[in-house]
């Protein structure tokens, strides 16, 4: 065994072991399983070729889970980026106490999205509830039981969620921009907006890239304030593709077509995240 | 010389770490049985077997029930509870190669993983003893832990606190009985007397589901659906219920916002009186007695104005089937040990107090003659003895309850008319492929 082999072993052989073994392994092992009828149970597991991808196809739900995921991601991803970076620029501007609201702010990242889901619940469907009756007077409907409603909550949960984690990110990259140029721009004759945008959001370009990229990724496979957060009611207008996939392959027993929609649906999110990633990295500057 | 020493050290450390890891990582279950059992001083002949219990509700006298058993016959039961879908946890089970022994699953289950994996339990004296055991393919496969009846259920003690007299629930016998009795409620005081429950599985598998079964041959209307052969806005059962799912909806306390009611608020409002009537069963007894008790609650099947030969009864039969795994994972030794369980559970005193007495169960053995402590699941008894219970229909395609629920519940949050949830229905069965049994 050469030098190079041996050392990389010592190193990297339990990582890469581990790696293949949770992720590499069970990867091509679902692919396979795209091509059976299996039913998630039996021993038997029919080669059906492509039959199952061709049924993920035509699956209408399917497509409009993934049409709502979409919605979903866009709306979120761009809520979540545009708060992450206002709190950035507010606990990196010297406000007192700026310590604190970055611990604040990051401290909803640290609940699970299950738990989170739950407190939004009760939120939305009691808290909410009950203010809007003592206002109102009249019973107010909850937010959760109208399918905008529960998009908004969806929405408004995940921002909560993820916003302060991306502020973390916004924050080194406000760090990493050295004051000197920002002040040599001001000297120029730049307002302190104009030096925000053509100097210091520049050179934070790589905090974007990752934050739309982690914000992006993470919204299209949401399953967790999914689930416990509207359960997809009502009506079933807030099923996203993840808890399709779920139902698909293991409320309905289809676990092959489910595996096929769960592939597409890795597809979509890894095409969509590189060519963000791609098209994000091309623009960077270095100062 | 010094270097060497350090490196082998670390290669030791290292070897430890991920022997200790690999065995974290694939002792599973059998290392925390076998744990269990030291602690709870040894298992007798050796024996031990798992066991998976789907009620949430009775996992600790599940436990409890376990260590008697060990006491008295030395085998050792573990018993295991998952918040995950049934089929969906036993099928990671089976994936590696570990299943349970035991397996508590729905009577529908017991027709696919049932048949695929039960052993034969032909001959098993319980099987005598009770009408709802599980067969398929001429083998006993299934054993009822209980019974389990499906109607409206009522608050004897909100009502008499309303009208300030004794609630007699044989004078409810058709919808315009019922509709006259929650207007004197609301005369009484009582803003919204009823309540429904908005989960797919009480819409569809349950309330939707009675559309099949209130008929003399259930099979063949569901062939008739398959074949979209059947017309629902023509048949009298169907509409029936939903003439009475109206009734129910126009007195719902929580009309404002039907689709967000939780099932927590629901239960609190029966089990604290708040309301008089809600559809379910006597499985939500131990969500009653969450909140401040103020029974008795009873129930009592669905009023209709159509009078026929299922007036007067409820919806219900065996449910929470065990089957024991007689895969190649499971010994010959497990699955007899698990089988004489099953026998003690259904023979012994200890496991009629068990099932009637500790959980509340309707028991589905003959022979039981412990009274039931559940007051939903005693006025179901009655029903029992009395022959009055309408069988349940097992054989669903997996996605009725979800695809239908989600139907049932646009109907309830007045976002389809009746024809457009008749439509959905009869649309959502002819396009499914039939499930064989």
């Amino acid at each position: 065994m050469s030098y190079k082999v041996k050392q990389y072993l010592m190193f990297g052989g339990i990582g890469t072991f581990l790696f293949a073994a949770v992720v590499v392994v069970p990867f091509i092992y679902g692919i396979y399983l795209t091509f059976t009828s299996w039913d998630g149970v039996s021993p038997h597991k029919p080669f059906v070729g492509i039959a199952n991808y061709i049924a993920a196809f035509g699956d209408h739900e399917y497509w409009l889970a993934m049409g709502r995921t979409v919605i979903y991601t866009v709306f979120a991803v761009v809520l979540i980026n545009v708060l992450a970076f206002a709190m950035a620029y507010l606990v990196t501007s010297g406000v007192k106490g700026q310590n604190f609201f970055r611990a604040g702010f990051f401290i909803p990242n640290l609940i699970g999205g299950i738990v989170l889901g739950y407190v939004w619940k009760f939120v939305f469907n009691r808290a909410f509830v009950a203010i809007g009756t003592a206002i109102t007077g009249a019973p107010t409907t909850s937010l959760l039981a109208t399918p905008s409603g529960a998009m908004f909550c969806l929405i408004f949960a995940s921002v909560w969620q993820y916003a302060g984690y991306m502020m973390l990110i916004y924050v080194a990259g406000f760090m990493s921009v050295s004051d000197s140029l920002k002040e040599a721009a001001m000297i120029d004759g730049c307002t302190p907006s104009q030096a925000m945008r053509n100097v210091t959001i520049p050179l934070m370009r790589s905090s974007f890239v990752q934050c739309i990229f982690l914000s992006i990724t993470r919204c299209f496979v949401i399953y967790d304030v999914n689930l416990s957060l509207t359960k997809g009611e009502p009506f079933g207008q807030s099923i996203m593709a993840a808890m399709h996939v779920y139902n698909t392959a293991f409320t309905y027993k289809n676990y092959g077509m489910g595996q096929a929609e769960a592939l597409i649906l890795f597809v979509v999110c890894a095409v969509v995240g590189i060519t963000q990633v791609w098209v994000g990295k091309k623009g960077e500057v270095e100062a | 010389m010094k270097k060497s020493t350090t490196k082998k050290l670390l290669v030791a450390l290292l070897a430890f770490v991920m022997v200790f890891a690999m065995t974290a990582c694939g002792g599973g279950g059998s290392s925390e049985g076998g744990e269990e059992a030291a602690a709870s001083g040894g298992s007798g002949d050796g024996t031990s077997i798992t066991l998976f219990n789907s009620k949430n509700e009775i996992q600790e006298d599940f436990e409890n029930l376990a260590k008697v058993y060990e006491e008295q016959t030395g085998v050792h039961i573990e018993v295991y509870y998952s918040q995950d879908t049934v089929s969906a946890h036993l099928a990671t089970k089976y994936a590696s190669k570990a299943p349970y022994t035991l397996n508590m699953v729905d009577a529908k289950d017991i027709y696919s993983l049932g048949k695929q994996y039960g052993a034969d339990m032909t001959g098993a004296a319980w099987a005598e003893d009770t009408d709802y055991g599980i067969s398929v393919d001429g083998k006993v496969l299934g054993f009822p832990t209980c019974i389990e009846a499906r109607g409206i259920l009522y608050n004897s003690a909100a009502i008499k606190n309303a009208l300030g007299e004794d609630f007699d629930p044989a004078s409810i016998k058709t919808l315009d009985d019922f509709k006259a009795m929650c207007d004197k409620l609301v005369a009484a005081g009582m803003e919204a007397p009823t309540a429904i429950l908005k989960p797919d599985w009480s819409l569809a598998a349950h309330y939707l589901q009675q559309v099949y079964e209130e008929r003399e041959d259930p099979e063949a209307f569901i062939q008739d659906l398959y074949a979209g052969k059947a017309d629902l806005m023509k048949d009298e059962k169907f509409n029936a219920l939903m003439d009475t799912f109206d009734v129910l909806k126009e007195y719902n306390m929580f009309k404002a916002g039907a689709i967000s009611a939780e099932d927590e608020l629901v239960h609190q409002a029966m089990s604290e009186g708040q309301d008089a009537f809600q559809f379910g069963g006597c499985w939500e007894w131990n969500d009653l007695l969450t909140y401040d008790y103020n029974g008795p609650v009873g129930i009592m099947p669905v009023p209709q104005n159509v009078q026929d030969d299922y007036t007067g009864k409820l919806v219900g039969g065996g449910s929470k089937y065990f089957y024991v795994d007689g895969s190649e994972y499971t010994s010959e030794a497990d699955q007899e040990a698990a089988k004489a369980f099953l026998e003690w559970l259904a023979s012994s005193d200890e496991g009629k107090t068990f099932v009637s007495d500790t959980c509340g169960m309707v028991s589905p053995f003959k022979s039981n003659t412990v009274p039931c402590t559940n007051d939903i699941g005693k006025v179901v008894k009655e029903y029992v003895d009395a022959g009055n219970l309408v069988p349940n229909y097992d054989y669903d395609p997996d996605d009725h309850y979800s695809k239908l629920g989600i139907e049932m519940q646009k109907y309830l949050g007045d976002q389809c008319t009746r024809e457009e949830l008749a439509a959905a229905i009869q649309n959502y069965w002819a396009s499914t492929t039939p499930v064989e049994h």
